[in-house]
């Protein structure tokens, strides 16, 4: 029953059962049409995608199980993170340790399946030690060539990749007074974002000659912060907390950001997961320079989706206005009574309105956006 | 926190994360064999605050009181590991610090007494950079030597807090580098009878090792057993000097000033404890700002010069009690032997004054600010090699991982690669290059290891290949440092004072700039070059003031004799040819009063690199050498936090 009167509303493509607790982290993989997600029950499991009925104006997109991978990590699978190039993909799991995975070769190989999804065995290349305690979170940056990873330990490390699995250890930041939540990367450059238990966030860039270091603290949520997501031209970044908001900061210069916005009200409990998507635009009513869509998601079931209207670049600083947003779609109780630990927009062209969700429930769901009229 | 500089006092929280269980294993002595089904028990505490556990058991006839025995939790089992942190680790860190120190001098008892102890301080070279950096941004004199900075110490130590002995570290550590290099040539030419492998690591970092031992302790074969300038200073002033004064060790009451506070963590190891006497070869640690803080307390500048502190030795600084001679004839501890007529290199020991016991001062090892044992090896290599050697270098990654590689230009076969490496983040590149060469598996996270060999084994390049052969050689030597910049920038040193920062004008390149007229905003994607942020000032200490310290330390190295000196290939490599040789008897002497060698056949001069009899090598082994053991490591989180 809606009760809310907006423009679009959330609708259920497919329904991926299989983990035997609860899902904490989905992945879309940037050049297959594979979805990854992991689990407390240390597996990982892929699904291959394909949209059907060609014909007609809404395709449907269907999910098959691909392969399920006994990742050997003796805890919790917290998080997944595919590399731009789509061939390896990383898992940073309670058992402080980050496995790197590449797929084998196979004879099957030979004749491909659909959009040459590759039917080898997936390897663990290579085990990245390092954390004492454990990892909640990995990122690849938009280049490929650098790993993000944080954990309880308090630090943030940045790892740079080397031919044949190899890893350097290129900085490790003990900023972070507490637990480190998420780690996020710019689209465009290579500046790194972190968020913690502290209630900060905090911002690293690389100093050639020496280490990474942090060049900006972040202030301004109450409690916990969850989630980090920069908008798809780097503009702005998304944070989530514990206090039931999402704020806005905007660069205002090369290394300063400002909270422009605050989203409150909209969420009844935490808010775990914020992804960013590029989105589709609705019309062309000149309200400025279209920002995609932001999901949110949390302690309350709730799946909110904002659309962002980024205001015209203006020349006064001192008259600088904040990005709009409007909720265009919501849907309570996604997963049933279960929290919602992740959300994740598919960054493939055509795919715009798609995104999945990882649950408490052990489900991962695939949605779509459905704008009304169209 | 397994690092010094992460450990900060005003950082401290009471905040626990949960599940994280404390790492020291509880030992059970009366370990009572529960039949299962057994009745359980309950806690009670009586009036005077003892634990007593009490049977619930309704239907047996006997209640069963038993007191609980107090778990005890010390300083080096708290600073070994990084779990919970609390305002307690301030606690136990107190247990070591100036206070102590002020309390001993206080309640030491008078000379004439029996139960008197000497007290006698040693303070690394690194501090008294620190301090001398510190009095030059404070004050407007000229730069400081470490020189008068060491006399200002002395001076403060001996008039104000009583110590009847001031001395630095260097000659312990031209002992360390001697012995290290020992340590090394061993290890190269296959006696690895301690289990030793390569490449050999540094080990007069503590930091270093306690992070081995308890994350790393596959490692603990590679880490010279060699102990560190610290422990060897102990082993002197205990072993070697307080058997010339005609004290035992526990007469002696021995603190050290470091740059470092892992270094308190290393003088607290049972190794360094001796059962015999009751006391440890250094009984306190004190950090460098703990020694600031104590002339603070006491109103003493050490911005003001104090007499002679140009010159060497003043008999003036020990006006009090002149200790005994170095060679009493009196002294039954150490009766001089008869036969004894050998002399070091057909030289005479040098005469001593009777005034203080003399060891060198402020010893110059050219290579590193941490210790140079990277260099000692290259130049103990470069002088036994029959040919001529090639050194050349490479920056890895900044000044705090340079690779180092010594080359027969003859045959163009690499004779040696070394590595420094400072810093956690190079070190785990180090580990994990180290772990991978040598075909360990590296490493376990504190939360658990993977299951299984499910990682797979990446094939060596280029192994057939003799030119990728040889550029993929492995390290025979790296010199590892936690603290990034070495140890003038360890977390015990001073930190620059609020007003050289706020004099400070120019950026982090030295340029004049605007800060607040630079506001223009960037846009996305544009780069103008710009990595400087304002008001940088990292966990690790302001780079700049390390650089200071780094300049502080080698700031009066003494010129090289003028005269053109016997042996000019020794003169070159060591840069202080002169001070090396002297350095090199005292140590020859060291040697033979605490290792006793049996009389040499031939009249043959004793050396550091000379083989004595097994019973000599065994106390060599004893004073110079340790070990270490892996910490246990599993962790179980019962209810680990999301």
């Amino acid at each position: 029953m809606m009760d809310i009167d907006v423009p679009g509303h959330i609708e259920k493509v497919a329904e991926l059962e299989g983990h035997d607790d609860r899902a904490w982290c989905v992945a879309w993989n940037p050049t297959k049409p594979v979805l990854a997600s992991c689990s407390a029950d240390k597996t990982v499991r892929l699904y291959h995608f394909s949209k059907t009925d060609a014909d007609t104006e809404n395709p449907s997109v269907t999910f098959v199980h691909n392969t399920t991978i006994s990742t050997g990590h003796t805890k919790t699978v917290r998080s997944i993170a595919w590399a731009p190039s789509g061939t390896t993909f990383a898992t940073g799991s309670f058992d402080s340790n980050i496995g790197i995975w590449e797929q084998e070769s196979s004879d099957e190989d030979d004749e491909m399946h659909g959009e040459g999804v590759k039917t080898g065995e997936w390897e663990c290349m290579s085990l990245l030690e390092g954390h004492e305690t454990e990892c909640k979170c990995v990122a690849y940056s938009t280049s490929g060539t650098l790993l993000a990873s944080c954990s309880r330990d308090k630090t943030v490390w940045v790892w740079e990749v080397h031919p044949d699995a190899d890893f350097e250890c290129m900085g490790v930041m003990m900023e972070h007074s507490q637990d480190v939540k998420c780690v996020a990367w710019h689209p465009t450059e290579e500046i790194l974002a972190s968020a913690s238990y502290d209630d900060t966030i905090k911002l690293y860039i690389d100093d050639p000659s020496e280490d990474w270091f942090c060049f900006t603290t972040l202030t301004g949520h109450t409690s916990t912060v969850w989630s980090l997501a920069f908008s798809p031209n780097g503009r702005y970044l998304a944070s989530s907390s514990d206090d039931c908001t999402i704020r806005i900061w905007e660069r205002i210069e090369q290394h300063k950001w400002e909270c422009v916005k605050v989203i409150e009200g909209q969420h009844e409990r935490s808010i775990y997961s914020l992804s960013w998507g590029v989105g589709k635009r609705r019309g062309d009513d000149g309200k400025g320079e279209f920002g995609g869509w932001l999901a949110s998601t949390g302690g309350d079931g709730k799946i909110n989706i904002y659309e962002i209207y980024e205001p015209p670049s203006s020349s006064d600083p001192k008259g600088r206005e904040p990005p709009t947003h409007t909720l265009i779609a919501t849907l309570p109780s996604a997963h049933g009574v279960h929290d919602i630990n992740h959300v994740s927009w598919c960054p493939r062209q055509g795919y715009e309105d798609l995104f999945a969700t990882a649950g408490d429930d052990g489900i991962v769901r695939v949605w779509r956006i459905n704008l009304n009229g169209q | 926190m397994a690092f010094s500089g992460a450990l900060t006092l005003t950082d401290l929280n009471d905040y626990i994360t949960p599940a994280q269980a404390c790492i020291k294993p509880v030992e059970q002595t009366n370990r009572i064999e529960q039949d299962p089904g057994a009745a359980s028990t309950q806690i009670h505490i009586d009036s005077s605050g003892s634990y007593y556990e009490v049977s619930t058991d309704t239907k047996s006839v006997a209640t069963t009181v038993k007191k609980l025995e107090q778990a005890q939790i010390s300083l080096n089992d708290c600073l070994a590991c990084s779990g919970c942190i609390t305002s307690a680790e301030s606690v136990l860190i107190t247990m070591q610090s100036h206070t102590e120190v002020l309390n001993f001098l206080s309640s030491n008892p008078s000379p004439l007494c029996s139960s008197h102890k000497s007290p006698v301080l040693s303070i690394a070279p690194q501090s008294l950079a620190s301090l001398a950096t510190s009095v030059s941004s404070t004050s407007s004199a000229p730069t400081t030597t470490l020189h008068q900075i060491l006399r200002r110490v002395q001076a403060f130590c001996t008039s104000v807090l009583g110590f009847d002995h001031v001395f630095d570290t260097t000659f312990a550590r031209h002992i360390v580098l001697l012995e290290h290099t020992q340590e090394f040539m061993e290890r190269r030419s296959g006696d690895n009878s301690d289990g030793g492998k390569l490449p050999m690591l540094a080990s007069a970092c503590p930091g270093w090792v306690c992070y081995a031992e308890k994350t790393h302790s596959e490692m603990l074969p590679f880490i010279s057993r060699t102990k560190s300038p610290q422990q060897v200073m102990g082993t002197l002033v205990k072993n070697w000097m307080g058997r010339n004064w005609g004290k035992k060790l526990s007469e002696i009451y021995h603190v050290t000033v470091m740059p470092c506070y892992d270094k308190k963590l290393e003088a607290s190891r049972q190794d360094f404890y001796s059962e015999l006497y009751s006391t440890r070869d250094v009984d306190c640690v004190i950090t460098t700002g703990e020694l600031e803080l104590l002339m603070r307390e006491k109103g003493w500048d050490l911005s003001i010069p104090v007499p002679g502190e140009e010159g060497e030795v003043s008999p003036s600084i020990y006006p009090s009690s002149p200790p005994p001679p170095l060679y009493p004839g009196s002294a039954d501890l150490h009766p001089p032997r008869g036969g004894e007529t050998f002399g070091l290199n057909g030289e005479e020991p040098p005469a001593h004054t009777s005034s203080a016991v003399q060891i060198p001062e402020l010893l110059s090892h050219p290579g590193t600010s941490s210790g140079s044992y990277l260099h000692s090896i290259i130049s103990a290599l470069t002088l036994s090699h029959p040919f001529p050697l090639e050194l050349s270098t490479r920056t890895v990654r900044g000044a705090d991982y340079e690779e180092y590689v010594l080359t027969n230009p003859e045959t163009g076969e690499v004779v040696f690669k070394g590595a420094k490496c400072y810093g956690f983040r190079n070190l785990q590149n180090v580990v994990r290059k180290v772990g991978r060469e040598a075909g360990v598996q590296v490493g376990r996270g504190a939360a658990g290891r993977m299951v299984g060999g499910r990682v797979r084994k990446v094939g060596q390049k280029g192994g057939v290949n003799g030119v990728n052969g040889e550029r993929e050689r492995g390290y025979d030597y790296v010199e590892v440092m936690a603290c990034p910049g070495g140890c003038v920038n360890g977390g015990g040193q001073l930190r620059p004072s609020v007003r050289a920062q706020v004099e400070k004008k120019t950026d982090e390149e030295g340029y004049e700039r605007d800060w607040s007229g630079s506001g223009v905003k960037v846009g996305v994607g544009m780069d103008d070059g710009e990595t400087n942020v304002q008001g940088y000032a990292g966990k690790w200490g302001d780079k700049d003031w390390t650089k200071k310290v780094e300049s502080a330390y080698w700031h009066d190295l003494p010129t090289p004799p003028a005269s053109p000196a016997l042996e000019s290939s020794e003169v070159k490599i060591n840069g202080h040819g002169r001070s090396t040789r002297e350095a090199d008897r005292y140590a020859a002497i060291v040697l033979r009063d605490l290792c006793e060698p049996e009389i040499l056949s031939g009249g043959e001069g004793l050396t550091w690199e000379t083989h004595m009899g097994a019973i000599a090598e065994e106390k060599r082994r004893l004073h110079f050498r340790t070990q270490y053991r892996a910490v246990e490591g599993e962790v179980i989180g019962l209810a680990v936090k999301w």
